[in-house]
């Protein structure tokens, strides 16, 4: 255990633990929107931005990845922190104005957000679908397109395998925009413009998973495909 | 340095506008980057400020044009940096519509604090730092521009990207480029990536001594990113799923071109020059291709199936290699008559230089030249064991000679070297794992004389070393102590202090220049000699230098032969000589996180076997280490004098 300085508070905290798992215990509000609990820290949105101080200077660091130390000293509301904040959801709104999620933040920091005809359901670049993708499922179906020198690509985008998919729908569920769509409809479910053939249940005849999901499951844990296809309702 | 009219390099102000009160610049001039030789800029913008050379400079176009080119670099990996440079493209954009107002000047200023202050990487904290003072010192332009009193002008901007790393880089790698595809795992596309500056991946990710790593600047934070790994971890992923094939020429062109020695810089040329159309046939003296790399590097730093892989994949494209094909005399007249337009010279360095001891030139059994110990090792030669030997020289080939013998079975190894462990040339890495493995080691000291009995050596004199003012390398000179002479007695002495060429022939009629160290002389920017449609490059002609230097080399001189059989003009870039290229204008916070570690074969099973003795990244390890680059990308624009 080592000891930090929370808002000028002493509290103890895990060694290695983040800056933001902390004030989440303590119940201190601090807005996120590409953090997930059970995925790996990203540091996209910008918007955790909390004052740090280790060597007798503050500086602004992401409280989402950002490790404690034994003494570092944090505020998580001073005058530098809520501008910082302020001034990342302007440049998110600019960006993204009709999307109801970056609107929420954008309304919860003080950025006026007039009222808007339609909503938009912007991919913000957030990475929570990559990283779902990679880490809970393992399929690691979506990833960041590159840029770097000499790639003259107008705009940085999730690029979608389809090979290496298999329909779960774990990306739609957590993606906070609804940028990723899943349509579900009899025996079909179509996701980034991929179609999966769902297996029906053996029980209640529901279609219930895509056979691509089951097979990878099989593959996994050797179990035999034949005793995956009942649903979790009929098992 | 010519007097600029103006620059807020590194934040220091030099103002020598009309009008303005003349500042001498304070303390000594800070080095920007300046244009090629016989170039000249009206302006420049890079990441540490603007300089301006020419009152006529367009300042508004220029970091118009510097925005788009900083727009390329951002990957949109956090909210501010993208969203924020395309707002300031916007508000330009808007100024120059005359929609404009003075207020956007503030809102710019905020947008460029804000982007700077809270960016994931190094990028993006110091990519928009010149546009604040270009803004800040050349407001009134951008007011004439929202006034509509001036508009904004397409003119000829040069943009060069670099990196600490990439600078320091000979083949100038775009190393946070291929780091960056790595962290995102798409491997395929980061081998593709380095493959463009360097056709052998798996080679140099094992062997290269990182220039780069010593110029990251997480260096100065907890550890360098662990480039050279990186670069492993890509070529590796790439075998272990099959190895894909190089794509080759998209036409086809009528020269062709001879290579003497496929070495790094031979194939690296023979790659290059194949895939631009020329045909391309390589002469080789050896039973191998390869070079040092297979000759030189022992197995256990090196498996012979990498290096074979990567040199396969090359011939593959349609080059033609002659091996056991020594090339003795160089004429280019007779190979024009055979057919050929152009020769590259890339013969290496494979004559191990004396030492001067007494009975050097005997031809004793037991006293053997430390390159032709390691060739006949890599070609299967079988060395008996004995009890004791002595390796002469402190590089990375000493060290090879010395591991190697731990193998063989001697009992005994140890290497003299006549400095003391400072000025040893070797990389750390390789005295550190020889330490491991046993190896001795005696500093200041060296030989004076082999002893022999009926032929054979049975040990050296050796005298003890000081070490006294500094030599041409700018290391201590060693003096010998006078009557402190001894004897080391041993079954074999290796000697490893230095390497020089075996040129092929010249006659005289096509005589080109060789220096007093026996290189071939070129033209720095041609690579070409004294004969037109002569090219030489590598160990040849700079003396002994690292895979990835001669890998540049074989690049360089590729375009250069094309440009000679094309008429053509070689592009030349921007120099970053003398600059700073670590120092940005504000660093975010950075966790300190130590490299990711790799497995090391197990000591007690290293004796004996050369089997490779350091492990590589798996694909997570990999994407984790990568996640540590702090993306240093620098971008220079320039406005072109007419």
């Amino acid at each position: 255990m080592v000891t930090i300085v929370i808002d000028g508070r002493k509290v103890k905290a895990k060694e290695n633990s983040t800056i933001l798992e902390n004030t989440q215990e303590l119940n201190i509000d601090i807005p996120t929107l590409c953090f997930h609990k059970d995925l790996s820290s990203f540091g996209a949105c910008r918007l955790c931005m909390v004052e740090v101080n280790t060597n007798g200077k503050w500086q602004l660091a992401t409280s989402c990845n950002t490790s404690v130390e034994d003494g570092m000293e944090i505020r998580t509301d001073s005058d530098r922190v809520r501008e910082s904040r302020k001034l990342t959801t302007e440049l998110l709104y600019y960006k993204y104005p009709m999307t109801e999620a970056v609107r929420e933040v954008a309304r919860k920091l003080g950025v006026q957000t007039p009222e808007e005809k339609g909503e938009s359901h912007d991919c913000i670049l957030c990475g929570l679908c990559v990283r779902t993708c990679r880490e809970i499922v393992g399929v690691s179906a979506l990833t960041f397109q590159d840029r770097g020198r000499g790639r003259d690509i107008d705009e940085p985008k999730i690029e979608f395998n389809p090979n290496s998919c298999i329909g779960c729908g774990s990306c739609a569920y957590v993606c906070p925009t609804g940028y990723v769509q899943m349509e579900s409809g009899g025996d079909k479910r179509i996701i980034w413009d991929k179609v999966f053939k769902m297996v029906a249940c053996k029980v209640c005849g529901r279609f219930f998973a895509p056979e691509d999901q089951l097979k990878y499951i099989s593959k996994e844990t050797n179990v035999p495909f034949g005793e995956l296809t009942t649903c979790t309702d009929c098992r | 340095m010519d007097k600029v009219v103006f620059s807020s390099w590194e934040g220091r102000a030099v103002d020598n506008r009309k009008g303005k009160a003349p500042k001498a610049s304070k303390g000594r001039d800070i080095a920007f980057p300046s244009p090629p030789e016989g170039e000249k800029a009206l302006a420049l913008m890079g990441w540490n400020g603007l300089v301006v050379m020419n009152p006529k400079a367009n300042i508004v176009g220029l970091t118009l044009d510097y925005l788009k080119e900083v727009r390329k670099l951002s990957c949109g990996e956090c909210s501010v940096c993208m969203i924020g440079i395309d707002k300031l493209l916007d508000i330009i954009g808007k100024m120059a519509k005359g929609e404009g107002s003075k207020a956007d000047i503030a809102e710019m200023k905020a947008i460029i604090k804000q982007v700077c202050v809270n960016s994931k990487c190094g990028f993006g904290q110091s990519a928009l730092f010149p546009v604040m003072d270009s803004i800040k010192y050349y407001k009134s332009d951008f007011l004439a521009l929202i006034k509509g009193e001036k508009k904004l002008e397409d003119k000829d901007y040069s943009c060069t990207v670099t990196a600490p790393c990439m600078d320091a880089c000979p083949a100038k790698l775009d190393i946070p480029g291929y780091i960056e595809l790595i962290r995102n795992n798409r491997f395929e596309e980061s081998l593709d990536l380095i493959c463009e500056n360097c056709i052998l991946p798996g080679v140099v990710g094992r062997v290269c001594t990182h220039p780069c790593e010593d110029a990251c600047v997480r260096k100065d934070i907890d550890e360098p990113v662990s480039i050279r790994l990186l670069k492993r971890a890509a070529a590796d992923d790439d075998l272990q799923h099959g190895g894909s094939s190089l794509n080759g020429p998209q036409k086809e062109r009528e020269e062709r071109i001879a290579i003497i020695g496929a070495g790094p810089a031979g194939l690296a040329a023979a790659y290059n020059l194949r895939l631009m159309g020329y045909g391309v046939t390589i002469f080789e003296s050896l039973p191998h291709a390869g070079g040092m790399a297979a000759v030189g590097i022992p197995e256990y730093r090196l498996p012979r199936d990498i290096l074979n892989h990567e040199i396969d994949l090359i011939k593959r494209i349609g080059i033609e290699l002659k091996v056991n094909t020594k090339v003795e005399k160089l004429s280019l007249k007779d190979l024009k008559k055979k057919g050929y337009n152009a020769v590259f010279v890339a013969v290496g360095a494979h004559i191990g230089t004396k030492i001067g001891a007494e009975g050097e030139d005997k031809g004793y059994e037991g006293f053997v030249d430390g390159v032709e110990f390691l060739r006949n090792l890599n070609l299967g030669k079988k060395v008996k064991p004995q009890k004791k030997v002595i390796v002469i020289g402190g590089g990375n080939t000493a060290l090879d000679c010395a591991r190697s013998c731990v193998r063989i079975g001697f009992d005994d190894v140890e290497i003299i070297y006549r400095r003391s462990r400072v000025e040893m040339p070797a990389s750390d890495e390789e005295i550190e794992e020889a330490e491991k493995e046993g190896v001795k080691f005696n500093y200041l000291m060296t030989p004076v004389k082999i002893l022999a009995k009926d032929g054979k050596v049975t040990g050296a004199e050796c005298i003890k070393m000081n070490l006294g003012r500094p030599d041409e390398s700018g290391r201590r000179r060693p003096v010998p102590i006078k009557g402190s002479e001894f004897t080391i007695d041993t079954d074999l002495i290796i000697q490893a202090i230095g390497q020089r060429s075996e040129l092929p022939v010249i006659p005289d009629k096509e005589k080109i220049e060789i220096t007093k160290w026996g290189t071939i002389k070129v033209d720095p920017i041609t690579y070409m000699t004294d004969v037109e449609g002569v090219f030489a490059g590598g160990d040849c002609v700079t003396g002994p230098a690292i895979v990835i230097d001669a890998l540049n080399t074989g690049n360089q001189v590729a375009k250069s032969i094309d440009c000679y059989l094309q008429s053509g003009s070689l592009a030349r870039g921007i120099t970053f000589e003398g600059v700073d290229l670590k120092k940005q204008m504000g660093r975010g916070f950075t966790v300190k996180a130590p490299a990711q570690g790799v497995g090391f074969l197990d000591v007690k099973e290293r004796a004996g076997s050369f089997e490779e003795v350091e492990g590589g990244y798996t694909t997570m390890e990999a994407m984790s280490e990568a996640q540590r680059c702090l993306r240093c990308y620098r971008v220079v624009v320039w406005e072109k004098a007419i």
